[in-house]
């Protein structure tokens, strides 16, 4: 496989962008097309920390997991549904667990389509297990075994693949708590985008091997650590102009999954899928008002405007008075994609995509970069110098930073947040646009700052 | 937006905009600092987060007479005080309390390396991520705030089996523990190190706290407090300096 840099972006305008559609949409699992015209329900789920005992509790949990939002999606008439089945982490250290998981969903989901036709597809997302103790491990005896277990859940039932990979976090933990903007572009659009390259090139071959899906990426361990740091309104952990920022840089690094020959649809958590959207036309996952069992933040309709899968984030397998957790997030889900789906037939889906986004666009910077006419914006910068990782990434951040400092004046900042801004916004322009100085410098300074810093993880 | 617009005044607030304080904090910071002129500058640069002026403050000090360790105190700490409390009061966010945190520690470092005698501690710390758990930012911000108030910190790191937690805590006879973990799954190492320090015979208060972990389940074993912002690890350990036993520590930061 061969690294394929997007020169352009994929729609005309922003607004062409809405959810349910994709200019590529994605065939998997059992008749489903995403991105084609609907949305989908894509239920997440954990399992109860003593059901990881043993490989039979485990498997026997994921059965009863499946067969409950199955049951539920045809219960209430519900036509299409995607399981996501994030690995704990002996599933993805023991590849034959992941295997047998995927293996026993899968059966159930077939037992349910031929009886009632319902379309679905199981989507399976090993953890990243490349690191010990001392030193994230991207390469080597882990990413061996990581990659068997792609393969075992691939050949078992595995319709969709993921990864949340962690490539550049060693810097990123260390630069976004002392708002070090350059810091963060090495992390995350030097350091994540070359692992992604890596990993992604053979994540495709697997898929291909298979005949499934490679589904994408998430930028989870960086933009949205920055973005949980960040936190709510009155929150003095982390300016949120600072995690839009983080989020914006992390378009291109997600990006590079489709460049490596991922297809979508990508991952939930990715915040800024919207911005990868728009550049690549792939099918995207989001969560938002939907994920709140998992976490908080402060967009929770607003991304909901350009996704094809809706989804819950995660929720751990227990009783709650509408039956299980599973039963009752995976109906919210449902009844959400079938007001977009509505609109959708009924000519209404702008109207609805633009409420959603008013209703949250000035709520928070992180909001407003990511409303589809910004996010669009942002997409132009990455790809004008596509061909760059750093540059691109710049540009992305230097685009975040102009569109919040000419903001609509709806939108209102802290005086703090307009500090951090001003102080991001003068690191931007003192950085060069040589990327391989910027590498260079960047790989001294890092090397002595984090002590956990490999650079051969990168091939560096 | 293409169609549709609006005043979004009507639903949604700003709180953060509302309460934000009159004050800069540059301006707060400077009604909090000494008046001694060789000791302000020193505040000065670790407000700043300045490592080198602070290094260059101490020598100065240090020249004109000044003890090394007793300046750890007069400055660095009087210095690193106006940058908690202004944190505290939400006047300044969590990385100026990093990077001032670099500058006190490299202060630190220059105080020592000029004394005869070591300075003493305000207590010792235990820090450490739970057994399986490789996400550690949590944990660095729990030892960066422990260090900037004066607390000595012993971090053992991410992933730490339990073993390696108890052999320290008998070897460091730390006033408190704390562990931060992720996930659901790792959590539950907190207990094993809740048994075998009671098997120890060491009740020791365990600060925990992070990601999935919520105060119901810190509730479910005897030495665990919990801490539901990274912030709470210093509000604690002055709490136990204050006197405060394990109950005392769940009656103040067990709030749900």
């Amino acid at each position: 496989m061969t690294v394929n840099r997007y020169t352009k972006m994929a729609y005309a305008s922003a607004d062409d962008m809405i959810f349910g559609n994709s200019p590529n949409p994605v065939k998997a699992g059992l008749d489903l097309e995403i991105g084609a015209g609907y949305t989908t329900p894509e239920v997440n789920y954990a399992p109860r920390p003593e059901a990881g005992e043993t490989k039979e509790k485990l498997v026997k949990e994921y059965e009863r997991i499946t067969r409950d939002i199955m049951e539920r999606m045809v219960q209430v008439g519900f036509p299409a549904v995607v399981l996501e089945t994030e690995h704990v982490q002996q599933m993805t250290n023991n590849p034959t667990w992941g295997g047998e998981v995927a293996n026993a969903q899968k059966a159930i989901m077939e037992d349910y389509h031929d009886e009632y036709g319902i379309k679905c597809a199981l989507r399976h997302t090993p953890g990243d297990i490349r690191e010990d103790r001392d030193y994230l491990q991207l390469r080597g005896e882990k990413y061996n075994t990581l990659m068997e277990s792609f393969e075992e859940v691939a050949s078992n039932g595995a319709d969709l693949l993921s990864i949340e990979t962690m490539g550049g976090k060693e810097v990123f933990d260390r630069a976004i708590l002392r708002n070090d903007v350059p810091g963060m572009l090495f992390a995350i659009g030097c350091l994540g985008t070359m692992d992604m390259e890596y990993i992604w090139q053979d994540i495709a071959k697997v898929a291909k091997k298979n005949n499934v899906v490679a589904a994408g990426d998430t930028d989870c361990a960086q933009a949205n650590t920055a973005m949980f740091i960040a936190g709510g309104l009155l929150d003095k952990n982390l300016a949120h102009t600072l995690a839009i920022i983080a989020r914006a840089i992390s378009a291109p690094r997600t990006l590079a999954a489709y460049e490596a020959g991922a297809v979508g649809p990508g991952k939930d958590c990715g915040y800024e899928n919207t911005i990868v959207k728009s550049i690549a036309g792939v099918p995207i996952a989001q969560e938002g008002k939907s994920s709140t069992c998992a976490h908080s933040d402060v967009m929770g309709n607003l991304v909901m405007q350009c996704c094809d899968l809706w989804s819950n984030e995660s929720v751990e397998y227990h009783g709650e008075f509408g039956g299980t957790t599973v039963q009752c997030w995976s109906e919210s889900l449902a009844y959400d994609c079938a007001l977009m789906n509505v609109s959708l037939q009924t000519g209404q889906s702008k109207n609805l995509r633009d409420m959603m986004v008013l209703s949250d666009k000035y709520r928070d910077p992180q909001g407003y970069i990511l409303a589809y006419d910004n996010a669009y914006k942002v997409g132009e910068a990455i790809v004008k110098d596509s061909d760059d990782i750093y540059l691109r990434a710049k540009n992305a951040a230097v685009e975040c930073v102009n569109l919040l400092e000419n903001a609509d004046p709806k939108l209102q900042m802290t005086r703090f947040e307009k500090n951090a801004l001003a102080d991001a916004s003068e690191a931007l322009a003192g950085l060069t646009d040589d990327s391989d100085k910027f590498l260079s410098d960047s790989l001294e300074q890092y090397k002595k700052e984090v002590k956990v810093f490999r650079p051969e993880n990168y091939g560096l | 937006m293409t169609s549709l617009d609006l005043d979004p005044s009507e639903i949604l607030e700003r709180y953060n905009v509302k309460m934000e304080k009159a004050m800069t904090p540059d301006d707060a910071a400077a009604e909090l600092y000494p008046k001694d002129e060789l000791i302000r500058p020193i505040a000065e640069s670790i407000y700043e987060g300045e490592e080198d002026d602070t290094v260059e403050g101490l020598k100065k000090a240090i020249d004109a007479g000044k003890d090394p360790i007793a300046l750890i105190d007069d400055a660095l700490m009087v210095g690193m005080g106006v940058v908690t409390k202004l944190y505290d009061e939400g006047i300044i966010f969590l990385p100026n309390v990093m990077m001032s945190a670099d500058a006190m520690l490299d202060g630190i470092d220059y105080c020592k390396s000029q004394a005869k005698e070591p300075p003493v501690s305000k207590g010792k710390i235990v820090c450490h991520v739970a057994e399986g758990d490789v996400h550690d930012i949590g944990k660095s911000i729990v030892s960066a705030l422990l260090r900037a108030n004066g607390f000595d910190v012993v971090d053992l790191g991410r992933d730490v089996p339990v073993d390696e937690v108890i052999e320290s805590v008998k070897k460091e006879k730390p006033m408190m523990v704390t562990g931060t973990a992720l996930m659901t799954t790792t959590m539950y190492a907190f207990k094993a190190v809740n048994d075998r320090l009671l098997e120890a015979g060491i009740k020791v208060p365990f600060q925990c706290g992070g990601g999935a972990v919520n105060q119901d389940f810190v509730s479910t074993y005897e030495l665990g407090v919990y801490g539901e912002e990274a912030a709470d690890a210093p509000k604690m350990a002055e709490a136990i300096l204050a006197g405060a036993d394990l109950g005392k520590l769940k009656e103040q930061f067990h709030q749900h």
